[in-house]
């Protein structure tokens, strides 16, 4: 089967070093925050006692915080030199294909929307890790450094941090069973395992399937029909609004994704409810059930 | 039916007659007071110890008159002697005879003897230290009172021996209100028990000492009588702190035998003071100096990190309670919202359209 490249072996190496350091922490970190359970205190006792299971979880997340520091660094790098692609960061028409998603699986749309080299799903799960991973680690300084935070900061930052890493960990632990277990494992296109991110390779069929826009540039660039086309939205921005302005679009969307689907579920009822969801066939709210209807043919 | 609940009525009735005819006969005394003061009134009565030293043997005529023990006789707890002339017995000192004498207390009080046998007063008992206190030491010999009426009592016993700590916790919010009456306060007995008395740096005792003092900090019907918040056991509980000892507990032993910071390394053990009391080691004017009895490096703000047992609040650390209210909110969102996209892919995904 042919294949495409993907994923170079730093970012596989990071993806790697990311789950292990992940899975540590959380381990490390969870007995933690539910010290009053039984199993808390059971898995306390297996690390070796609540002073190891501490002494592992700051030395994972000291190397996450320098993991995190190397990728910026290199992506800040990468915008200052103008070698970046900019394919990471969301646009508008993430925001049109996450809509257009939903309405697919909703019926009132006959063709799911086609995408570029990131999806809106890899998209929100890069950038909410990221601003995620920020979060933890930062909060996870001051509580490292509690004297050090207050010798320049208000005291009252310290618990604010301790709640915020606490939480912070719990949602993103919560994301990664929920949404990347699922992208990655569960979902029925790619059970049981997808292995990209690990091998570095897409197969060309499951490339032109999950990225069409890509695919079609590259079969295009390679062919000659085309000139390679700008996949560059920012491309125009003069250099430090770049630096501003994509993580931002790239945070506001990790927060935005999961509202964004309720928006679309609820406008789509409501339009169901009003008889405004077939404008060609006139309002027949009865049928407006895409599940009745299916029974109903 | 009925038949068989009547006799097995009867039967009890037997059975609670025999043992109360049985009991009687084992009290009653072989040899009466009388006989035994007719040669203990003596005050020149007296054997010689092992060590050259004298022990009287002199028993006032009301030595049990207002005791507990008012009722009973020598030989209850003398059993040997009542065998007259008595047997020949010879003691190395004074206190060999109170340790011999000692064994007889189990005969009535087996529960609190036995529990004795747990305390850190016998293991000194049984490293042969001749000064470790035994029941008669702090219970009396003859002259056995109620041990807790009135409770002030209970430290001037303690006093003999820990007279520094007694002297403290005199001086102390607790001290000061116990000698007032107030039976709520603890006295010595309250948090380090009396017969059990565990050594208070062992850890197991160090690490529950927390929820010792919630016992009644976190007594409501309590702690409204002083205008004391209940919170304060859950908000140490659920802080870093807190955390610590409650994982240390189950995991037993410390590093470097240095426990976390739990109520009495900041509030003070026996001299704990009123948190407004200008002398407290908690009210904000001592607050950094009590951080840095731990944290030496801790300047002005560091105090602040701690939310002094308040819930975080709108009026109290807005920022922690900013924070709080936003990941309640966020989370639910965060999961519930890409939930939904998953299921409605799966569902799209099983034919519907």
């Amino acid at each position: 089967m042919k294949t495409v490249t993907r994923f170079s072996t730093l970012e596989r190496t990071e993806h790697v070093a990311v789950m292990a350091l992940f899975l540590l922490l959380a381990l490390t970190g969870f007995p933690q925050k539910f010290y009053d359970h039984r199993w808390a205190q059971i898995v306390t006792g297996w690390l070796g006692g609540v002073d190891t299971a501490r002494w592992f979880h700051r030395a994972a997340g000291l190397t996450f915080g320098a993991l995190l520091a190397a990728h910026v660094l290199r992506l800040v790098a990468s915008v200052v030199r103008r070698t970046t692609s900019f394919s990471m960061v969301p646009t508008r028409k993430d925001v049109a294909d996450a809509i257009g998603t939903i309405r697919y699986y909703l019926g009132l749309r006959e063709t799911p929307p086609q995408f570029d080299r990131f999806d809106y799903r890899q998209k929100f799960e890069y950038w909410g890790m990221l601003l995620g991973s920020a979060v933890v680690v930062g909060t996870g300084l001051a509580l490292l450094f509690p004297i050090q935070t207050a010798q320049w900061l208000p005291g009252q930052l310290i618990p604010a941090a301790y709640v915020a890493h606490s939480q912070e960990g719990l949602m993103a632990f919560l994301v990664v069973i929920v949404w990347h277990i699922y992208n990655a494992h569960l979902n029925p296109d790619v059970f049981p395992f997808d292995k990209s991110i690990f091998t570095g390779e897409i197969s060309e069929h499951r490339l032109q399937h999950e990225h069409t826009v890509e695919y079609d540039r590259l079969t295009q660039a390679a062919s000659g029909t085309a000139a390679p086309a700008a996949d560059t939205p920012y491309r125009r921005l003069p250099r430090p609004a770049q630096l501003v302005v994509a993580p931002a679009a790239g945070g506001a969307f990790a927060m935005l994704l999961p509202v964004l689907g309720v928006a679309v579920v609820a406008k789509a009822a409501f339009d169901a409810v009003t008889g405004r969801a077939r404008p060609g066939r006139g309002a027949t709210p009865k049928t407006a059930d895409p599940r009745r209807e299916r029974k109903a043919g | 039916m009925r038949r068989q609940s009547d006799r097995f009525i009867l039967s009890l009735a037997l059975l609670w007659l025999l043992a109360a005819v049985t009991a009687h006969a084992q009290t009653a005394p072989s040899v009466d007071n009388a006989t035994c003061l007719g040669c203990h009134t003596d005050t020149s009565l007296a054997i010689k110890a092992g060590d050259g030293s004298e022990i009287s043997l002199h028993v006032p005529e009301t030595a049990l008159a207002g005791s507990v023990h008012a009722k009973h006789n020598c030989v209850d707890c003398h059993k040997a002697m009542a065998e007259i002339p008595h047997p020949a017995a010879t003691f190395a000192s004074k206190r060999s005879l109170g340790v011999a004498l000692v064994e007889q207390c189990r005969t009535c009080h087996f529960a609190n003897y036995t529990k004795t046998l747990d305390s850190v007063h016998q293991a000194a008992v049984a490293r042969g230290d001749r000064m470790a206190p035994l029941c008669v030491d702090c219970h009396g010999s003859h002259d056995v009172k109620s041990p807790s009426t009135p409770r002030t009592l209970v430290s001037q016993t303690c006093a003999k021996c820990h007279e520094g700590v007694a002297s403290a916790y005199a001086r102390s919010v607790h001290g000061q209100d116990v000698s007032k009456g107030n039976p709520d306060v603890p006295t010595c007995v309250d948090c380090h028990r009396a017969h059990d008395i565990a050594g208070p740096h062992k850890t197991e005792w160090e690490l529950r000492l927390p929820e010792m003092c919630g016992r009644c900090h976190a007594d409501a019907a309590r702690m409204k009588k002083y205008g004391l918040s209940t919170n304060v056991l859950r908000t140490y509980l659920t802080d870093f702190h807190g955390k610590t000892a409650s994982l240390r507990r189950d995991q037993g032993k410390p590093v470097n035998g240095a426990v976390v910071a739990r109520c009495p390394e900041c509030h003070g053990v026996h001299d704990i003071q009123k948190t407004k009391d200008p002398q407290s080691r908690v009210i904000k004017a001592n607050l950094l100096q009590t951080c840095r009895q731990c944290h030496q490096e801790a300047t002005d703000n560091f105090p602040g990190a701690w939310l002094s047992h308040y819930d975080p609040g709108l009026h109290k650390a807005p920022l922690v309670f900013a924070v709080k209210v936003g990941y309640w909110v966020m989370i639910p969102i965060m999961i519930g919202g890409l939930g939904l996209q998953i299921l409605l892919h799966l569902w799209k995904l099983s034919g519907a359209r």
